[in-house]
């Protein structure tokens, strides 16, 4: 069976051709070493992740290394694959996953986790590195890196080395060292790996659990290894490559554009954030390397749009000079900006109405909070005022659409909040009726619900997570509560919540669940159509793994967190601190709250331990 | 503003690209290679630039079309060469010709098309006998089964008249179907409904990732 005929009977053929401009193509007999680039999800939302683009530049300008992408085929080409025995393989050169040296797995969201296990089982790969390292085949080595390492517990049982921090120079060095010790053994190199910073090699170490079944400890099993795994930090962004020719996919991906990162981290310190904490300390790109990155990458791929990349785009202390500027630029060539997550103030409006001037898409404001009280508990620092201020003022501009963005079962939370959440879309629409009139045209506000999952690395990593029913009771309350005219109301789905955080918080048992999940038939859960509670209950029975233990606990300041084992740069001091806190604390671009983060690299900011040089 | 036509040709892996998928290739490929397309003017202006048939997913191509104007004028050549440079594999400018503007677009002006339909013949299957084109298409009608848009049913249609040319060979154990087939506003017939009417004629049950097809071209 060739490819030709299997791409015949499938949809979207296109997502498993490769070849797009700008992708890397090297003669794999010339290459050093071979890394397959692995992304546990369809094409489409592979290719509109940026990290990605970033490490393939980066490992393809090494010139003795030959880096390939490789998605979770869609349910169609898996089912065609498996009836022809088609092993997974790499859009570049169409090279079986299992014949390359390295696999790297990017561990974006953890509901994209039985996408990996099945992406192994497609290569022909044993899923679990106990089960590769006792066989007599060799096989390629399994790394991860992305947030999610930041708790690598429930992967433990099936990646050989994790990279937790920044990759730009943790990567290359990996695959450098990979390729110096090729005749070494897998146990060779990976003792020679974890001196790295911000490499962590599962094997090493065994928790020990005590009878309540929380951790006891970890055992040290080579004893050179780091006691915790500091993530690997680059002080200097600025320095770091981004790619000058992206990549330009075929088919239309989620966010078909350019983008180019502006900074690092967030100073905001949102309590529930842990993006906010993982990323720290802020660092900044110069504008000039942010506009030079941008026109290169417009010319090299013909895009239309461009976008910025930060965890807040208007925090970015060289803001207007830098809109003003790409604005400018793209105007004359039909070329549209975004900018996503703006704090609206009076810049960003003129902003928006210039960018936005022929069709004003929806506005989106995120209060996540329905009352002052739980926004200050959780750290949103945005009052009242600076809600409706500029909702009147968006709505005198000319929006029509306003979309708020909530969290509910925050801790703290009581039917107040959620009565706060129905109270702040009424008022919205009676600001409208106020400006326009009540035949004003039309005009919707939707309110848009999440459920609140606890994170590790976050003051509120303690806290425990309401139940299923919990959630089932407040989505029914606050769907009466908004039964308004013009208010629309959606909410997601509860049951992937819960295990989202039993998985983002799980330990190495929690493996086992994934495994099971999988064998059940459990793939693509983040997708609604595909998410199926029943199978995960299934393995949730024959793991031993629930959500009591793992989700709804709340957990004591002294226990041993599985994800203690990774440190974070941020202290445990400063987010128990957080956790108690019922007021705001302030950005940390105005004053040092002490999370700790420059003890091991300087803070712009500089902070809590003095600058660098002073340690 | 100047207007032009290119002829190219799609062939190898990329034939699985769509033809939403090529206008945003081929803008994109204007825009690196620096050629500035004319814009509509409206609340939503998009590139005048227009194919003369979308070709099926799945099909290569020997000769499409594509129309647009740019906002400078250029050597034809050099846009030949200047797109070249800037197209992923399979995809190759071979013409590229200015012409005058008229009211009708190229996609109005199309009338028919060339197709290649390569059909391998199952181990075992008796190799069809030479007068099998003239058998084929003597008869009073030839239908095919099409599908209806609304109701979703499999109907059968006479493509008789819309055949307007016809050769049957067969080389290595494969039949090469090579048809000019009706292809404009009146009157379109795809390619796959003559596959689907020679196949049954023949009383031949194929798997239908096992077929080629190739346009060859297209005429005005």
């Amino acid at each position: 069976m060739n490819l030709d005929r299997l791409l015949k009977k499938v949809e979207k053929p296109a997502r498993y051709i490769g070849g797009e401009v700008n992708s890397a193509l090297k003669d794999p007999r010339e290459v050093s070493l071979r890394f397959a680039f692995a992304f546990p999800d369809l094409y489409e939302i592979g290719m509109s992740y940026m990290g990605m683009q970033i490490l393939y530049n980066i490992l393809n300008s090494h010139e003795d290394f030959f880096c390939e992408r490789v998605f979770a085929p869609g349910l169609d080409m898996e089912e065609a694959m498996r009836e022809e025995g088609f092993p997974l393989f790499t859009l570049e050169t169409k090279t079986p996953v299992r014949d390359f040296d390295i696999v790297g797995f990017t561990l974006q969201y953890e509901m994209s986790f039985t996408n990996i296990l099945n992406m192994l089982d497609l290569s022909g790969i044993p899923l679990k590195r106990t089960e590769r390292e006792a066989s007599d085949e060799e096989y390629p080595l399994i790394v991860a890196g992305g947030p999610c390492a930041f708790n690598p517990e429930p992967l433990a049982d099936f990646i050989d080395l994790f990279m937790i921090g920044d990759g730009e120079k943790l990567l290359p060095a990996i695959c450098r060292l990979y390729e110096e010790n090729k005749n070494a053994s897998k146990e060779e190199f990976l003792q020679l790996a974890c001196r790295l910073p911000g490499v962590y090699v599962p094997s090493f170490y065994r928790p020990q659990y005590k009878e309540d079944g929380t951790i006891k400890g970890f055992k040290k099993l080579y004893s050179k290894a780091p006691d915790r795994v500091v993530k690997c930090i680059e002080s200097d962004i600025d320095d770091l490559p981004l790619p000058e020719k992206p990549i330009v996919p075929f088919i239309e991906t989620v966010h078909d554009r350019v983008v180019v990162e502006t900074f690092r981290g967030c100073t905001r310190g949102c309590r529930f954030c842990q993006a906010g904490m993982i990323y720290r300390p802020v660092r900044e790109r110069s504008t000039e390397k942010i506009v030079s990155y941008a026109k290169k990458q417009l010319e090299s791929t013909g895009h239309e749009e461009l976008s910025l990349l930060s965890l807040s785009t208007s925090d970015y202390s060289n803001f207007e000079p830098l809109v003003n500027e790409l604005m400018e630029y793209c105007s004359d060539k039909n070329i549209s900006l975004s900018l996503p997550s703006l704090r609206l103030d009076s810049f960003s409006f003129k902003v928006l109405n210039e960018l936005q001037k022929t069709r004003k898409s929806g506005l989106t404001f995120a209060p996540e909070a329905g009352t002052q009280r739980l926004r200050d508990r959780i750290n949103k620092n945005i009052t009242e005022d600076d809600i409706y201020g500029s909702i009147e003022e968006a709505i005198k501009l000319g929006w029509k659409k306003i979309k708020l963005y909530f969290m509910i079962g925050l801790p703290g939370e009581t039917y107040e909040d959620l009565d706060g959440i129905a109270e702040i879309a009424r008022r919205i629409v009676d600001v409208n009726y106020m400006i326009n009139g009540r035949a004003g045209g039309r005009f919707s506000v939707n309110v848009s619900v999440s459920n609140f999952v606890p994170k590790p690395h976050t003051p509120f990593q303690w806290e425990p997570q309401d139940t299923y029913d919990d959630f089932v009771e407040k989505h029914n309350y606050l769907r009466e509560k908004l039964k308004m005219k013009n208010v629309n109301f959606s909410y997601h789905d509860s049951p992937v919540s819960v295990i989202e955080a039993v998985i983002a918080r799980g330990d190495r048992k929690v493996g086992k669940l994934l495994l099971d999940a999988w064998k059940n038939g459990c793939e693509f859960d983040g997708w609604s159509e595909k998410f199926d509670i029943e199978k995960w209950e299934k393995a949730y029975g024959s793991s031993g793994v629930t959500p009591e233990f793992y989700a709804e606990r709340r957990r004591n300041y002294n226990e041993i967190l599985p994800w203690d084992i990774i440190d974070p740069g941020i202290s445990k001091l400063y987010l128990m601190t957080e956790d108690q806190l019922t007021t705001t604390t302030g950005d940390c671009r105005d004053t040092c709250n002490g999370c700790g983060v420059n003890k091991y690299t300087e803070c712009p900011n500089m902070g809590i331990n003095g600058r660098k040089e002073e340690q | 503003m100047p207007r032009y036509v290119i002829t190219f040709s799609k062939q190898g892996l990329i034939k699985y690209t769509s033809h939403l998928d090529m206008v945003r290739l081929f803008k994109r490929a204007f825009n690196r290679s620096g050629i500035y397309l004319e814009y509509s003017n409206g609340f939503n202006p998009h590139p005048k630039m227009v194919f003369a048939q979308p070709l099926a997913l799945g099909y290569t191509s020997e000769g499409e079309l594509l129309e647009f104007d740019t906002r400078d004028e250029y050597d034809a050549d050099d846009i030949r060469n200047m797109v070249n440079k800037n197209m992923p594999s399979g995809i190759r400018v071979l013409r590229c010709v200015p012409i005058e503007k008229e009211k009708k677009s190229l996609a109005a002006k199309c009338c028919a098309a060339e197709y290649r339909i390569t059909v391998p013949l199952p181990e075992g299957h008796e190799t069809p006998e030479n007068a099998l084109r003239e058998r084929f298409l003597a008869q009073s009608e030839i239908t095919a089964l099409k599908k209806e848009k609304k109701t979703g049913e499999m109907k059968p249609v006479d493509i008789k008249s819309g055949i307007r040319s016809l050769e049957i060979k067969i080389v290595d154990n494969k039949i090469l179907l090579t048809a000019i087939l009706d292809a404009g506003s009146s009157s379109n017939i795809s390619p796959e409904l003559l596959l689907n009417s020679f196949t049954n004629f023949i009383g031949l049950t194929i798997e239908r990732e096992t077929v080629e097809i190739s346009r060859l071209q297209i005429f005005m």
